[in-house]
Parts: C-alpha cells; sequence; structure tokens
C-alpha cells in the first residue's frame, strides 16, 4: 500500500512539472477509521471508512500555492494539477519563498519509533463492541442519567516524495477508547464527566475497568457545584488540563508570528521570561509517542529541540519560509511532542502543601492575545482546603498575562498525563486572579 | 490526515465551541471543477447532476438496496462536491494560495435511534455497494421496500442564488479586491505595522437521496474576508482582526463592504492601546446589538438541539413549556434568513429548513430536529439537520439564531447601570449542556460608570449558567441586527457555518474574568 501511495506522490511531481511547476512536494495518504458507540448499553453507532487523497504544494516562478484532492479519478486528478500550477502562476511572486533546503532532509532517526501496532489493524468489530459494552458496565450509578461510550481506531498511511529529492513513509495506528457519564444533580443540572485515553498500541490503553470507573469518577465529583470566590490565591492545574497552558504559551513561539509581530515572545528570546522551574523540549523521537514523526511537514528531519531552558525560550518554530523572513535558520515549522519536564511530586502531594486555592480539573472557552499575553478562561475544579481537595466549583475565571503567570509557576509536578502529544503533569502557581462570587 | 485523531479531542471534553474562524477548514476545491460526467440518460432525473458526482441512477439504486437491505427507519445517501479556495496576504504581498476538491458520498442507515455510517470517495458502484453494507450492519431486520422511483423534487427556495458561481471566477478577479483591502488598511493609520488579509470563496453542492427516493440537490456557496491588523504605538503592539462572510458572490466585495471590515479591523485595534481590564467578579453586563448573539447560541441554543434532549443530558431535558425568560423575550433559530452563513434551502437530510422558535415571549416552545429526534418525540422536523461534510452523519445544529427586538433603547439600558461592562466584539464561546455552564470571550468592550461608558476594556472571559442567564435578560433594546462576521460552530467534532445576531440586551448579573489590584 506504501508503494502504491509513493507512486501516487511520484505521478503528481511529474504531472506537475510537466504543467509548468518548478518544484513540487507531493503526498500520498490514506487512513481507515473504525468508530464504535454505545449509550446506556445499546449500540448507538457503528461507522467504519476509508479516506484518502492527494496534497501538493507548488513552487511555480516564486510563486506557491497547496492544493488537495479526493477525487482520485487519472482524468480529474490530471486537470486538477494543471488547474493548481495554472492557479499558482496567476499569484504574485514571493522572494521568500523556496522548497526547503535538500540538506534538512538528511539525518532522519533510523530508529523504530513504533507508531504501527499490529493488533490494532487485526481488532475485529466484534471486539470493540464488547469493550463498549464493558465500559458501559462500569457507569452504574443511582444519579446517572445517560453515558454514551465509545471505541475508535485508526490507521493512517502517508507517502512523500519532492522534486528535490525527498522521500518518505510512515504509518500509524490509534487506538481511543472513553466514556461520557451525565448524572442528575439538584435542580436542572446534569453534570458531565469524560474520560477518554488514546495510545499508539492497544497495550498501552488502560483497560476498559479503569476507564469507565475514572469517567463516573469525572462525572461524580462535579456534583454540587458552585462558584467560589473572587480572589487570588494559588491555582492547581491537573496534568489532564496543562496542555492548553502550555498550548497558550508556546503557541506564538514560531517564526510566522514574529514575522507579523504577533508574538509576545518576540523580544524576549534568549532571555529568562518565565518560572526557570519550566523547562520544555520538542521530542519528537519519543517510541510509541502521539505526536512521535520521523520528519516533518516539510520533511526537515526530525530531531529533539529544547524550546524554553531555565525559563528562556531559547528556540522558535522556524520553517523555511518565515526563517527566510526572520533571518534564522529553520528548524521546524511544528510541534511534535512538548514534554514539560517533570519534577519530583506529584499532585496530591502538591495540593498537600497549599493551605488554600483552586485546583482545575478542566477549562471552559476563554482565549488569549498572542500579541499581549493578555489572557482569560473558564474554568470547573475544586476548592483547595487546607491542603485538601475540597468541593468542586464551575462559573469562575482566571484571568492575567501568561508571562506573569508562568513567572509565578510555583512547581512542576511528576505525573504526566500520557494520553495525548504534550505531556504536562502538575502545575502549581501562586497569586492567579480567579473571578467568581 | 487523520480526521479520527482530531475528533477525539471534542469526544474527550464534551465541548462545543463556537468561534471566529482563524482559517476555515475547508475541504474541498479546485479552480474549475474537474467531474468526469458518465453519459446519463435524458429521462433520468439524476441527469442534470449527473455530471457534477459522476454517478447514474442505477448505480444510486444499488446502493440503496444495499443501504436497506437489513432494513430501516430512516437511509439515504449524501452526495457531496465541495470545492474551496482561499488566498492569504501579508507583507504587501500574496502569498500562498489553498485549493481543494472534496467529493465523495456518505450512506448512512438508522433503526430506531441506531446509526449505521459508512462514506466512500470512490464514486463507483462497487465502492458505494460495499460501504453500504458497512452502514446497513447496524440492522438486522428485513429488507425494506426499494422506492419505485427516484424522483427529482425541486428546491422550495431559493436563498443564496448568485451571480456567478465561485468555480466560475478566476484568481484575476479576486487580487485586486484582497489588493485593496490590504491598501486601505495599510493606509488607515500610520501605527499600523502589519496587514494580513484572507480570503476563502468555495461552493458544496449537495445530492441528497432518501430511501423513498426523493432527491434533492442544492448548491451552496460560500465567501470570507478576513482582516487582520497589527499596530504599534510607544514600543507597544496590538492585533486584532475583523472579517465580513455570507453565501454571496464577488459582488459582495463593493467598496463599500470592504472599506466596512477594514475600518472594523483598524478601530478594533486601536483602541486595544487604550484598554484595560475591567475589575473581577459579578456585575451587570450589557451585550452589545449583533455579535453578542454569542450569548444565545451558548446559554440557550445548544442546550435546545433535540439529540441532547431525548438523551436527556440537556440541563433544558425537562423545561419545554416553562416559562425561561421575561415576556419580552423571543429567540428564533433560522435557516430561511438569505444569503446568511447560516441559511439553507434544504437541510443536510433533505428537509425544507424553516425558521424555529425556541423561546417565544419568554417560555420555551421548540426543541431543534433532525429526523432521529422528531421520530422520538413525534412532532415535524424543523430543518435542524446538519453536517460537516458527506464524512459525518447529521445532528441537530443551529443555522442562525437571534432575538426579536424588544421595549426598551440602547440609551435607556445603559443609563441603568450603575456599574459594569458592555461587550462589543467577541473572539469564541463554549458550553457543557447538562450542567449549563458556558462562557463567551470579550476582545473588545467598555467599562459603564454611573450609567456611561467610561474607558475601553479588552480580553475577559464571561462565564454563567444558561437558564440562570436567561432569567436574568431584564432588557431587551428595539435595534435588533446579526452579526455580518462569520462564525463557525463545532460539535462532536463536526464544523458548520452559523450566523447570530441579537438586539442591545442587559443581564442583570454575569461572572467577569476581569483583574482586581494584586494585594
Amino acid at each position: 500500500m506504501l508503494a502504491e501511495l509513493t507512486e501516487r506522490a511520484d505521478d503528481a511531481i511529474r504531472v506537475a512539472r510537466a504543467a509548468g511547476a518548478d518544484e513540487v512536494f507531493a503526498s500520498a495518504d490514506r487512513t481507515r477509521g473504525v468508530e464504535v458507540q454505545v449509550r446506556d448499553g445499546a449500540i448507538e453507532k457503528l461507522e467504519e471508512s476509508t479516506s484518502r487523497g492527494l496534497s501538493v504544494r507548488l513552487y511555480v516562478r516564486g510563486r506557491y500555492g497547496t492544493y488537495r484532492t479526493s477525487d482520485l479519478r487519472p482524468e480529474p486528478l490530471r486537470a486538477f494539477i494543471a488547474d493548481a500550477v495554472a492557479m499558482t502562476r496567476a499569484l504574485e511572486r514571493d522572494p521568500f519563498r523556496i522548497i526547503p533546503d535538500p540538506a534538512l532532509y538528511e539525518g532522519r532517526s533510523t530508529e523504530d519509533l513504533g507508531l504501527l501496532d499490529p493488533a490494532i489493524l487485526a481488532l475485529d468489530m466484534d471486539t470493540r463492541i464488547r469493550w463498549c459494552m464493558e465500559l458501559s458496565a462500569e457507569c452504574r450509578h443511582e444519579r446517572l442519567v445517560s453515558a454514551t461510550v465509545g471505541a475508535n481506531d485508526g490507521h493512517s498511511l502517508v507517502a512523500s516524495a519532492s522534486s528535490n529529492g525527498f522521500r518518505g513513509t510512515h504509518e500509524r495506528t490509534v487506538h481511543w477508547r472513553g466514556v461520557g457519564v451525565t448524572l442528575r444533580d439538584e435542580g436542572d443540572a446534569r453534570p458531565e464527566g469524560h474520560y477518554w485515553v488514546g495510545a499508539r498500541h492497544l497495550a498501552d490503553v488502560p483497560d476498559t475497568a479503569r476507564v469507565g470507573a475514572a469517567g463516573l469518577e469525572d462525572a461524580v465529583r462535579r456534583l454540587g457545584a458552585t462558584s467560589g470566590p473572587t480572589r487570588r490565591t494559588t491555582m492547581v492545574v491537573e496534568p489532564r488540563a496543562g496542555a492548553r497552558l502550555i498550548g497558550l504559551l508556546l503557541g506564538p513561539a514560531n517564526a510566522s508570528a514574529f514575522s507579523q509581530q504577533r508574538s509576545f515572545w518576540r523580544e524576549r528570546v534568549g532571555a529568562r521570561a518565565v518560572s526557570s522551574r519550566l523547562e520544555v523540549t520538542d521530542e519528537p523521537l519519543i517510541v510509541r509517542g502521539h505526536g512521535s514523526r520521523y520528519y516533518d511537514a516539510e520533511g526537515i528531519a526530525a530531531r529533539p529541540l529544547p524550546i524554553v531552558t531555565g525559563g528562556a525560550l531559547v528556540n522558535l518554530y522556524v520553517d523555511t519560509y518565515y526563517g527566510r523572513k526572520i533571518e534564522r535558520p529553520p528548524t521546524t515549522g511544528s510541534t511534535s511532542n512538548l514534554v514539560v519536564r517533570p519534577g519530583a511530586r506529584d499532585l496530591r502531594a502538591i495540593v498537600a502543601d497549599v493551605r488554600e486555592g483552586y485546583l482545575v480539573t478542566s477549562w471552559l472557552g476563554g482565549n488569549s492575545d498572542a500579541t499581549t499575553g493578555d489572557f482569560s478562561l473558564g474554568l470547573r475544579g475544586h476548592r483547595i482546603e487546607r491542603g485538601q481537595i475540597g468541593g468542586p466549583v464551575q462559573e469562575m475565571n482566571v484571568t492575567g498575562n501568561l508571562l506573569t503567570l508562568f513567572s509565578a509557576l510555583a512547581e512542576v509536578g511528576s505525573d504526566p498525563w500520557p494520553y495525548g502529544s504534550t505531556l504536562v503533569p502538575t502545575l502549581a502557581f501562586e497569586g492567579v486572579q480567579f473571578s467568581g462570587a | 490526515m487523520d480526521p479520527r485523531l482530531g475528533r477525539r479531542s471534542f469526544l474527550e471534553t464534551g465541548a462545543i465551541v463556537l468561534a471566529m474562524p482563524g482559517a476555515l477548514a475547508a475541504c474541498g476545491a479546485s479552480p474549475r471543477s474537474v467531474a468526469a460526467p458518465p453519459p446519463a440518460s435524458p429521462a433520468s432525473p439524476l441527469a442534470p447532476f449527473a455530471d457534477v458526482f459522476g454517478v447514474d441512477e442505477a448505480m444510486i439504486r444499488a446502493a440503496l438496496a444495499e443501504l436497506t437491505s437489513r432494513g430501516a427507519d430512516q437511509a439515504e445517501l449524501y452526495f457531496q462536491s465541495a470545492r474551496s479556495t482561499s488566498i492569504d496576504l501579508e507583507d504587501g504581498i500574496i502569498s500562498r494560495a489553498h485549493a481543494s476538491v472534496d467529493l465523495g458520498v456518505g450512506l448512512r442507515c438508522v433503526v430506531g435511534e441506531q446509526t449505521g455510517y459508512a462514506y466512500t470517495e470512490e464514486l463507483t458502484r462497487e465502492s458505494m455497494v460495499a460501504a453500504a453494507r458497512t452502514a446497513a450492519a447496524i440492522a438486522s431486520g428485513g429488507r425494506a421496500a426499494p422506492p419505485e422511483r427516484i424522483q427529482h423534487v425541486a428546491l422550495p427556495h431559493q436563498r443564496y442564488a448568485i451571480e456567478i458561481p465561485w468555480r466560475d471566477v478566476g484568481v484575476n478577479d479576486k487580487l485586486p479586491l484582497i489588493q485593496r483591502a490590504a491598501a486601505l488598511a495599510r493606509a488607515a493609520d500610520p501605527a499600523i505595522a502589519k496587514v494580513e488579509i484572507s480570503w476563502l470563496d468555495g461552493e458544496s453542492r449537495v445530492l441528497v437521496c432518501d430511501m423513498h427516493g426523493r432527491m434533492v440537490y442544492d448548491e451552496r456557496p460560500m465567501t470570507r474576508l478576513y482582516v487582520t491588523v497589527t499596530a504599534e504605538r510607544a514600543g507597544q503592539r496590538q492585533t486584532n482582526r475583523a472579517n465580513i462572510a455570507a453565501r454571496r458572490g464577488v459582488d459582495f466585495y463593493s467598496e463599500e463592504n470592504l472599506r466596512t471590515v477594514v475600518q472594523q479591523a483598524v478601530d478594533r485595534t486601536m483602541i486595544l492601546f487604550d484598554a484595560r481590564r475591567p475589575p473581577a467578579g459579578e456585575m451587570p453586563v450589557v451585550l452589545a446589538a449583533g455579535a453578542s448573539g454569542i450569548l444565545l447560541h451558548e446559554a440557550i441554543g445548544h442546550g435546545m438541539e433535540a439529540d441532547f434532549n431525548r438523551k436527556r443530558i440537556s440541563i433544558y431535558a425537562d423545561m419545554l413549556g416553562r416559562e425561561v425568560a421575561e415576556p419580552f423575550v423571543t429567540i428564533v433559530d433560522d435557516g430561511t434568513i438569505e444569503h446568511e452563513r447560516g441559511a439553507l434551502n434544504v437541510d443536510d437530510e433533505g428537509r425544507e429548513a424553516e425558521r424555529t422558535v425556541l423561546v417565544e415571549r419568554g417560555r420555551l416552545v421548540s426543541y431543534m430536529h433532525d429526523g432521529i429526534s422528531s421520530r422520538h418525540y413525534g412532532v415535524a422536523a424543523t430543518g435542524s439537520g446538519r453536517r460537516e461534510s458527506f464524512r459525518y452523519p447529521p445532528m441537530p445544529r443551529m443555522r442562525c439564531t437571534y432575538m426579536e427586538p424588544g421595549p426598551h433603547t440602547r440609551d435607556e439600558i445603559v443609563a441603568s447601570v450603575e456599574r459594569g461592562i458592555l461587550a462589543e466584539t467577541f473572539t469564541n464561546g463554549q458550553v457543557q449542556i447538562g450542567a449549563g455552564d458556558y462562557t463567551f470571550y470579550i476582545k473588545n468592550g467598555w467599562l459603564i460608570e454611573d450609567g456611561r461608558l467610561s474607558a475601553p476594556i479588552k480580553d475577559v472571559n464571561i462565564i454563567g449558567t444558561g437558564p440562570e442567564t436567561l432569567r436574568r435578560i431584564s432588557m431587551v433594546a428595539d435595534d435588533a441586527q446579526l452579526d455580518t462576521g462569520g462564525w463557525s460552530c463545532g460539535k462532536r467534532g463536526q464544523t458548520v457555518p452559523v450566523s447570530i445576531g441579537i438586539p442591545t440586551v442587559l443581564v442583570r448579573q454575569l461572572t467577569v474574568g476581569g483583574e482586581n489590584r494584586a494585594g
């Protein structure tokens, strides 16, 4: 199958060159996905499909366009690529636009990253349904309104090639399982709890009993939630909720935002800007990692990249185009696995030392301004009282500036959430503005 | 590359998001239509569409027969041919374009509240029948009767006719409009350091053919122009954005419309230099007419989608018929407003889109229904069954959600507030439909002191619970308007275009994510 996809990418390069493209980067992909959903013990949805497509990036006389089609019939495909070249030619010349330097394709890891699990490929529908029934059986509670559970998996293959010598293929599997539980609270409220876990290998996913119990527990702990008082106090963020904060902090750490002057990091590279407790690395070569890869979207060979060291931003995400604009060598244009270096203690130990504050378990809406770092987020979580996790809170916001917030980072936990590509342990911050009742 | 990976994050949190689209997740498009037509018999009702999708009646009949071979309460084929083009300008140069073509068919078999679903991008008889077999596996009964004939049903209304389809508009007609918008923005203020323009156009052509042989064709255009401005003053930088969007053609981009959206982006950016955070805590919130319709979308709209109610997981599940707001509050979800982003001729189940009153003079009167929920409740569907593309089954979704005008005036409302805020522009919102807590993020607004707008504010999140907020709507002005910007709504991994609107409204008390002085 990968050979067939490679051939399709090569064909696309030939057709595009013949139509007048100077340089071409082409990728052909195929993804099979299966989804089973069970609600309150009855099958609600069975879905199974295979998706495929062809993407090309075209460089035509200093002009640039990207194109994608799912119509792979030979004639329409040829016409699509010819039209794409013609459209690109009609754009404007951009002196910064070139295909990546082929030297950046070199040095790709030869290690097996373990991204393909034959056990996922061998799954049958009955097994997925059985898992869902097991998950469903865990969600028993006197206040249960409804529980929807699911088991899904995907298998994707991509082959890429470029006119200046890039060649690469990768094949990945993923399996997800989880539950969403709704309970009846006082009045009309029906609090929800969720617990979803996914991994590239079946063996890395907790069993259905644990997942179901965790989802139910997530809903039970929401019962009786109220708004807490407006105050400045300590904020502890659960590992599951940490990725959003890290994403807001490092989202503007890229060459595109720098070149358009839309990044609060712009005048702060290399100098300590946040707490020296924060250490973040982009780690593309983690075995079985959600975001692991051998090369990035441009074909640049993947290697670990320190992002924040000792509280200073030491590297940016730089692709070829924006690298030329801001005169920095390309690193990679996008995150792979973002790893926050863990500390010594877990959530429970960290909370035990907090006299008063809030524990954030999930965010609700909110946003941040990438140019200034100002943010304001809705949250749900718990009170912390004398080292103990207390009653649930909702209808609260936390507001501030990301640099100020991360300067007040008091501790990083030992317990990263493993089921995603941003690996963040418990985070504790001091003097954070909460608004509530 | 892997749609299922992207969908996870939505399932994981149960989050439902309304966002100002930074870049619309565009599937589908080439500069020209490229489908190769098989010869269609002129007698076939399919003849006018055969060249769009490359299928014939025999193929459709074969797929329908397989799809209903184990029985079905509802089943349909949803063909889609979508194309879109986006073009970006930055640093004074048209720096990139993207175009895509998306062609495929989604096949759904519904038994009771159970759904079997499959799709294929290969529109051959063999692939379609195989996908139909997969979708039919949900059922276990006897074969449903095949349709006697496939009958094309004409659209009941045409709500977004445009003169020239986007597929026939060349890049050369678009670039001058993009460059004009950039020139206007650069000239607007000497403090402006960077201007980015993002253009999108396209259309989705859909053909819905149900198990009874009823076939509906709809062609849905869409366009949007996004203006991002970054300005510098005394070493400080501020960025803000504005966009206009509609189901319209290239004539949408009149000089007047370009000037309006550019001025919005510039004004919203420049005022940020003087803006600050309001105090934190509970206070009265005045919602300015237009974009504040985000409140309705989050606080009540999602909770009134019937799938959440038939599953009993919405906070509104037991509230139908109840008084939920003052008698001057009427809230509507409407697919019939011409050229709106949320307008539809028919929904994605092929049903006529209608105007659905959710709250009538303070009383909760109707949910938004798709086929499954209308059978569950024994009521007529409301034409609210929507999907992102042929890759997804439909579910009840909002279209254009707004509040009717009320008895007060904007001046009266502002004057009535001793200390609070006025919310003007927004970037996103989110809701938990069971607990009922929702948020929206204010990008621009004003502090109100002693009944007057006293100072600009920025970057605050607002949080409340839906039913409580409805009860606290104490004044509604007569200045109802729809937002001219484009909004995208995400639910369970599917994004659809929607519109929002509202008159100036006072909510007596909401929690404002401001900042009090440290210490």
